[in-house]
């Protein structure tokens, strides 16, 4: 019995001391060093969200770029990126590990509305940059004097409402609106944006229909239901699957309306055309918003921007599918993280990086505006307005181009 | 009454999918007392070989179809060779976790090799629908029903007039008595999942134009099999196809006539009436309660 | 594990935990910390699957009630989050009181589809009754700080908290599996109609098991939602029951001593072995480690190889190694093997 006590001591301390064994050391400005500086963020990499995996990819195919020409003020950026599988519980413990143990200077990019409101209250209680996170709920944006160290990026889901309720007043004064919207943040977001947008014309939805993402059938009683209602204009606020599935299910029980308005996420010439083979033939004509070069779509191909964007695809990521527009989303944000990097300056430290994300000036009139966006969409935030990028263009889907429909929309008016 | 029809006919369509994926549930349940939790992801692995041969290989719809339903046969065997045989003798707990570890690997590998990017997967069948009195029957929903009852019935054919598939069911019925008729069980127990995973693959090139290829696109599809396969009662392959049929059906009229019935409690709802068939019939709707002797 | 060394191997432990944190960094207390955590929901379930033979693959949930009742005590109306902790152990085990009953009419595979219908339908019930439950947006619940004037840095409170509830549970588990009722747990599992026929009631023993774990799993969530500080639907998905199987299996169906490396196993081997295996393959290969899907498999993988090399999980290969040290001088030297170790 003895023995086996010993045998066993033994066994318990040696797996205690694996598994206990300490972190790095912090240094006077955590994940800053004379040459580097690291950056981190958490993505679903596998689970239901996966299909965003491209989006680490993209920030890490210009990160490399940058690195290669010097890196920023002469420090290589490390970036490092980890699977949190779209469930916050993981988020949290993933990102205690990157403040902790990495002791990252920033955490950037990280991607979901609810694995990032999981961690806002720990990062910012303990001072750390949560910079750009890839979500466009509005609360990342609108909430900056309550959470000083969180800042969003994309045009977000309550303003592209908006633009969507103030053409339908402009234009459609007269249709009957149906939406289908996803029943969370995400899709609830965009139905608030649109009736902020529509005003007194609130009326014109004849119908609602909400859908679950985790239902494990497609939205087929809610588009018959909306069919039902006598709406002609459909408007369709989901993530890409059940986007994909409502145009298919719409033609298959015969229901044509008139126009069809969809969210940017979901409106990508790759999605539309999986519609379009799958026998949806309501694709053409649908109305959404661009604000990035989509690099799915050939018109864009002359822009120095994409000419950019797929050289450093070629280089840095030449396994990625290069014409999926979140790798494309990836570099752009990873860009602007380049440019407050180093607007931060030298001696860098994470508020003055937080100073430099709030006060950015990337535009076209200054000739430093992001090449990866639409050109004239800037890159703006100061003092109260910390919504960095806030412009899109309308625009009509028509045989695999986006056709823009007039200028750019600033959708929160600044 | 044109709603009535539609739902109907959506219900028996989407039915048929959880029908061919509880059938398989069901032929390695009665042959091996396993329940096989990684069925989902083998059709989904299995449906991803059939797009690799049609987007990258230039296989048309059909060749790839049984060219998949083959490769599916032969990964069934080897994969009940190599990863469950040797668990025989384990406790239920262990094969249990054998198949769960399998979902997981076959889950991440797809992803890995294929990316989890969503992609499109082509129907055999037109796109178009027919209208008859104003009800709209999608020409894809009906030819997934053909296909599905026709693997069934040729299945069935099988097991009902082969000495092979006689075989099967003496071994399944009675291993030892089988053995000692000079059955090589043990074999026969790895055709059962190679037939199996050929199901499987029809179920997923059956939903994938639907659904979509993704990596977690069977995980809805194996929730519902499993609850048609119990429903119909685990050792009947009738029941399966049954349960799958009748399960599509309530699921499709629960969600459009029964309001308070929202899309979230769809699935809880289905769930707590199966439960509630169980509690009625402990061995589901087709099964024989089988009385054990000391 | 012999009645009288159970003792010791307790000392052994509460001596590790007291020491541990003084050890290493303030985040791996904090991993240590959720250890404890699949430590008590990991003894619960395993009295019902070890003990009692029935699977549950949906255990996962009651720690989400456990979770969601103490989020909701503490955020809506200002309860203290420690005070909760048994408040949401008892909902949880009523819950599991009112499942296990009907759930006694199902075996095996039955039982099984039966339990992985509750974590998926909680899911969706969550999402249902947005008002009560904060729906897919979920609840913040304050960050970790400590009390009692004791201050700390906020990752040594929540393993102190975590590990205080759980050195209480894991014996009471112990007692709880040690006496008349335990054996009729075994007796259960052993053969239903022996232990019948030695008068047990088998519904009763089931249903009890189904509570007892339950209250265990809610005990569990409760102090999980205070580590993550935050609860959604997507917090507790099928993965978690799964995970909490994997746990049981790894450590050793019937074993409370094996929970220990269950509970290691469960929380280190997502988050720090996965990653940590895959970096190590990829200096023989190279592979992209941040290929998606890539950890999954390694994770699968490294489950299959436990199955294989120890079926009967870290208590069965130590039940072993103890058969093959104490067995010399028996008849033909093969060491005795149980198949179930006791506790």
């Amino acid at each position: 019995m003895k023995k086996t006590f010993l045998l066993l001591a033994a066994a318990v301390a040696v797996s205690a001391v694996v598994s206990v064994t300490a972190g790095a050391a912090p240094s006077a400005t955590p994940g800053v060093t004379a040459k580097s500086i690291l950056l981190e963020g958490t993505f679903p990499l596998s689970g239901p969200a996966s299909g965003y995996a491209p989006i680490p990819v993209g920030m890490g195919a210009y990160f490399s770029y940058v690195n290669a020409k010097g890196g920023v003020l002469g420090r290589k950026i490390n970036w490092h990126y980890e699977d949190d599988a779209y469930n916050p519980a993981n988020t949290v413990q993933i990102t205690h590990k990157f403040v902790e143990q990495d002791h990252a200077f920033a955490l950037v990019g990280g991607l979901g509305t609810e694995p990032q409101t999981a961690v806002r209250q720990y990062l910012n209680q303990n001072k750390v940059p949560q910079l750009f996170v890839s979500t466009g709920a509005t609360t990342f944006d609108r909430d900056w004097s309550q959470y000083p160290w969180t800042l969003g990026w994309q045009p977000d889901y309550e303003a592209e409402g908006a633009i969507y309720g103030k053409y339908i007043v402009k234009n459609l004064a007269s249709a009957k609106l149906g939406v289908l919207y996803q029943n969370d943040d995400y899709g609830n977001d965009y139905l608030r944006g649109l009736k902020a947008g529509l005003g007194p014309h609130q009326s014109q939805i004849v119908d609602a229909e909400p859908y679950d993402l985790s239902a494990t059938t497609p939205p087929a009683v809610q588009v018959a239901k909306l069919k039902a209602s006598g709406a002609d204009t459909l408007l369709i606020f989901a993530t890409p699957t059940p986007t994909i599935q409502t145009y298919v299910i719409s033609t298959k029980l015969g229901w044509h309306p008139a126009h069809i308005i969809t969210n940017s996420v979901s409106a990508t010439d790759s999605f539309l055309t999986i519609a379009r083979k799958s026998g949806s033939d309501n694709v053409d004509g649908t109305l959404t918003v661009n604000y990035l070069l989509d690099p799915g779509n050939p018109v864009y191909n002359k822009q120095p921007g994409m000419k950019l964007y797929r050289q450093i695809m070629a280089k840095y990521a030449p396994k990625a599918n290069a014409n999926d527009i979140l790798n494309l989303y990836g570099v752009a944000k990873a860009w602007t993280t380049v440019q407050v990097l180093t607007a931060a300056g030298k001696n860098l430290t994470r508020a003055g990086l937080m100073k430099a994300a709030r006060s950015m000036n990337y535009t076209a009139k200054g000739k430093n505006a992001n090449p990866f966006a639409l050109p004239g969409v800037n890159v703006f935030t100061k003092g109260s307005y910390q919504f960095p990028i806030s412009q899109v263009t309308l625009v009509r889907y028509q045989g695999n181009n986006f056709v823009p429909q007039g200028k750019l929309i600033n959708g929160r008016g600044a | 009454m044109q709603t009535f029809f539609q739902t109907l006919f959506t219900g028996l369509s989407d039915g048929a999918i959880y029908g061919s994926l509880a059938l398989a549930l069901v032929l390695i349940y009665k042959a091996t007392e396993v329940i096989n939790f990684a069925q989902g992801e083998m059709a989904m692995f299995t449906t991803y070989i059939a797009w690799s041969l049609i987007t990258h290989h230039g296989f048309s719809f059909w060749p790839a179809f049984f060219a998949t339903l083959a490769i599916a046969f032969v990964g069934g065997v080897a994969l009940q060779r190599t990863i469950v045989r040797p668990l025989e003798r384990a406790s239920v707990l262990t094969v249990v976790m054998a198949t769960i570890a399998l979902l997981v690997i076959l889950n991440g590998l797809a992803a890995w090799i294929w990316s989890p990017q969503l992609q499109f997967f082509p129907s055999p069948f037109p796109t178009s629908s027919w209208v008859v009195g104003g009800v709209h029957i999608s020409k894809q929903d009906v030819g997934t029903f053909g296909v599905v009852m026709a693997c069934v019935l040729v299945l069935w054919l099988f097991f009902r007039f082969t000495k092979l598939g006689l075989a099967m069911r003496a071994g399944a019925l009675n291993p030892d008595a089988a053995r000692l008729l000079g059955v090589r069980t043990s074999w026969l127990l790895a055709l059962g999942w190679g037939f199996a995973a050929a199901l499987g693959a029809v179920s997923g090139m059956m939903v994938a134009p639907t659904v979509f290829l993704t990596p977690n696109m069977m995980q809805a599809v194996l929730i519902y099999a499993f609850a048609a396969a119990v429903l119909g009662g685990l050792e009947s392959p009738v029941g399966a196809v049954a349960g799958g049929l009748g399960l599509g059906v309530m699921l499709n009229m629960l969600g459009q006539y029964v309001h308070p019935v929202t899309s979230e409690l769809r699935l809880p709802v289905a769930l707590a009436i199966l439960l509630v068939v169980l509690l009625v019939k402990p061995a589901g709707l087709f099964g024989r309660v089988v009385v054990r002797r000391v | 594990m012999r009645g009288r060394a159970a003792p010791l191997w307790f000392a052994l432990l509460v001596v590790l935990v007291v020491v541990a944190p003084f050890l290493t960094s303030n985040y791996r207390s904090y991993q240590l910390g959720f250890v404890a955590v699949y430590l008590i929901a990991l003894c619960g379930l395993d009295l019902l699957t070890g003990f009692t033979g029935q699977i549950s693959l949906g255990h996962g949930a009651f720690m989400g009630i456990g979770a969601y009742t103490t989020t909701i005590l503490v955020v809506d109306h200002g309860w203290r989050d420690l005070w909760t902790i048994p408040v949401a152990g008892v909902v949880a085990g009523v819950i599991g009181i009112a499942f296990g009953l009907p759930a006694t009419r199902f075996a095996g595979p039955y039982l099984a589809l039966a339990t992985f219908a509750i974590p998926l339908s909680l899911i969706g019930i969550l999402k249902r009754f947005p008002h009560f439950t904060g729906g897919n947006i979920g609840k913040n619940l304050p960050q970790l700080h400590s009390e009692f004037g004791w201050s700390t840095n906020p990752s040594i409170w929540f393993y102190t908290v975590t590990w205080v509830v759980a050195l209480v549970m894991f014996p009471l588990a112990f007692l709880i599996a040690r006496g008349r009722f335990g054996r009729s747990l075994r007796a259960v599992r052993d053969s239903e109609i022996a232990a019948t026929a030695n008068g047990i009631s088998t519904a009763l023993v089931k249903t009890a098991a189904f509570g007892v774990s339950a209250f265990y799993c809610g005990v569990a969530g409760a102090l999980y939602a205070i580590g993550i500080t935050y609860v959604n639907p997507d917090t507790f998905p099928i993965d978690l029951s799964i995970l909490l199987i994997v746990g049981i299996v790894v450590g050793g169906a019937g074993s409370l001593y094996g929970m220990v490396f269950g509970a290691l196993f469960v929380e280190f081997i997502r988050i720090s072995w996965g990653p940590a295996l895959l970096d190590l393959f990829s200096k023989v290969h190279h592979v992209n480690t941040h290929a998606p899907g890539s950890g999954l498999v390694v994770y699968g993988v490294v489950l299959l190889v436990v199955l294989y090399a120890a079926p009967a999980g870290v208590a069965g290969l130590v039940g072993l190694a103890r058969s093959r040290f104490t067995a010399v001088g028996r008849p033909g030297g093969a060491p005795s093997q149980s198949a179930r170790t006791p506790i």
